[in-house]
């Protein structure tokens, strides 16, 4: 493991290494080749197109070089920018990556999720919690620099979650004797707890598979974070499974992210790219090693503007799912209670319709200033607040006009 | 493999002696274009796949986009489906949308060119259907064609079937 340390590269990447400039771009170069850039590309130099899968046909086991990736960055849109970079831009086919990263606190939600339903924005906003929004599929979770992200990528053909999985629960056996199990939800359990939570983007002609590592997170910020608004919300959104979880450091008090981090990355180097069979010492060294990496546009053309796509309010909220928002509210008129159902549409994240359901079962538009404005959790109960105080004589009219 | 890399060759020289013939037709006008695309090697209500698993058929300049039963096999039960919208101009193996099953998001490449006319609003409210009806009700979305040509390029079903078997994809 010590060996291994001490191959890090430091500060990013040395010119050689600048091969990791995507093939699509050297194509519109009519500029000399960049230095070393020949052995990261397929051995027929094809395009990386439909035809992928045929060139990969040929790839032993020992022709696939690993490389670990540390990312430098704690920041979450930095680090969801450098994975996409490398998910659009890398040639997978003879080098597989495993990017290791951790995030300042912040919850990050599925692709085609509604933040609404699995956190409380306006709650998160005031905590100084980021919210983020991933490109894979799967549920919301809680980071913070206790738990550990693995980002496995792979050619789409050699997308093998079982196999990634496993370099994780080897490397929990290995470094400190933890049993672990991986569940039917491809979860990785202790004892019917969660400690891992998987999610995975494909596409052509890469994919990858990436996965969360409860180490020593803050369990109160965790459920603090994503609890929601009492509403109800009426949507397609894909939604969380939520299940109990457990911190690695519970398990185990020996267990911290800076060895579980290299623990992991070594399993993944003794390993041969697409079986689980150990090669040990011999076969880590065969592999290009653990690199720190910087991200920044200087190594990643093109990586400041997927960071404010992964940043802007449009990709983060005006993504959601359409969606209706109800609540059930009280309001007093000829000193008897009537429940009223207040419901607002959600739009790309914008207010576009607000009704009041009467007890007489009659809709009423309500006009308000929050129509076409952002939906947030702190507009509603705004707009609930200013209800209760519309006058009693006023409800009686709307009740008795109708 | 060599199967494959034979009919790929098929293709591209069915491409290219497709072009010039396209380039006469430039001159006509848009019914005649079709009308004579009608009468080419691509029958209209003839099923065509591409490599990424995509179906396409086409009925009056009007193809319709789905996923083969063997991409809603391996992606399982898909739980939601982005679609793209109605008036979007998309390219032939662009990224126009990604469906989502448990816990993979798997994007979804155009087999045309063209622009968006409908989308499956049921598969939107449904995603089920795409796994219980792929070639039916699952279909995902409609595009008004610009380029027939790229029809061509595409696998018939037996091609399909053959690739599916020789292939790792």
């Amino acid at each position: 493991m010590l060996n291994m340390a001490t191959r890090i590269v430091q500060g990013g990447f040395s010119k050689g290494q600048f091969a990791l400039i995507p093939m699509r771009l050297q194509k519109c170069n009519t500029g000399p080749q960049v230095n070393g850039a020949r052995n990261y590309s397929s051995s027929s130099s094809n395009d990386m197109t439909d035809n992928n899968s045929n060139d990969l046909k040929g790839v032993t086991d020992d022709s696939i070089k690993k490389s670990v990736f540390i990312s430098q960055s704690y920041d979450v849109f930095t680090n969801l920018a450098l994975e996409d970079w490398l998910y659009k831009n890398f040639d997978f086919s003879h080098h597989h990556l495993l990017m290791l990263w951790a995030n300042d606190p912040c919850v990050v939600i599925g692709r085609h999720q509604n933040p609404f339903i699995e956190a409380n924005v306006s709650n998160l906003m005031r905590k100084g919690i980021t919210l983020a929004r991933r490109n894979s599929g799967g549920g919301a979770v809680y980071h913070d620099r206790g738990n550990l992200n693995c980002t496995f990528f792979t050619p789409r053909e050699r997308y093998n979650r079982k196999y990634n999985l496993n370099i994780i629960t080897r490397a929990l056996f290995r470094e400190w004797g933890i049993k672990s199990d991986i569940s039917d939800r491809d979860d990785i359990v202790i004892s019917g707890k969660k400690i891992s939570g998987t999610a995975a983007k494909l596409g052509q002609p890469n994919a990858y598979h990436h996965c969360t590592l409860l180490v020593n997170s803050n369990k109160l910020h965790l459920s603090d974070a994503l609890a929601k608004d009492e509403v109800n919300i009426i949507s397609k959104a894909t939604s969380s499974v939520r299940s109990p979880i457990k911190n690695l450091c519970d398990v185990n008090r020996a267990v911290n992210v800076p060895q579980l981090l290299s623990a992991i990355g070594y399993e993944f180097l003794r390993t041969s790219a697409t079986e689980l069979e150990d090669g040990g010492r011999d076969q880590a060294m065969k592999q290009r090693g653990f690199q720190l990496i910087n991200p920044t546009e200087k190594w990643f053309p093109g990586l400041t503007e997927i960071r404010e796509m992964f940043a802007s309010w449009d990709w983060r909220l005006g993504k959601t799912p359409k969606f209706t928002v109800q609540k059930e509210l009280e309001m007093k008129a000829e000193d008897k209670e009537h429940k009223v159902l207040l419901s607002l549409d959600v739009e790309k994240g914008i207010i576009t319709n607000i009704t009041l359901t009467l007890p007489t079962n009659d809709v009423v538009p309500v006009v308000s200033n929050l129509l076409n404005q952002p939906y947030t959790e702190d507009s509603l109960h705004g707009m609930m607040d200013a209800l209760k105080l519309v006058p009693s004589s006023d409800m009686k009219q709307a009740m008795s006009g109708l | 493999m060599v199967l494959s890399q034979k009919l790929l060759n098929c293709s591209l020289r069915l491409l290219k002696s497709s072009r010039p013939v396209q380039a006469q037709f430039n001159g006509i006008s848009s019914a005649n274009y079709y009308r004579c695309f009608g009468i080419s090697a691509v029958n209209r209500s003839e099923r065509r796949f591409t490599a990424k698993h995509e179906w396409v058929t086409v009925a009056n300049g009007i193809a319709t986009v789905g996923i083969s039963h063997y991409a809603q096999d391996s992606l399982g039960d898909v739980v939601f489906a982005q679609l793209p919208d109605v008036g979007a101009n998309i390219k032939q193996n662009e990224e126009c949308g990604a469906l989502e099953s448990v816990k993979a998001a798997s994007e979804v490449y155009s087999p045309v060119s063209g622009t968006v006319t409908e989308k499956n609003t049921a598969v939107e409210d449904s995603p089920g259907l795409i796994n219980s009806s792929c070639y039916d009700k699952g279909w995902l979305f409609k595009v008004k064609l610009i380029q027939p040509a790229e029809l061509e390029e595409l696998m018939d079903e037996k091609k399909y079937e053959e690739f599916l078997k020789s292939d790792s994809h």
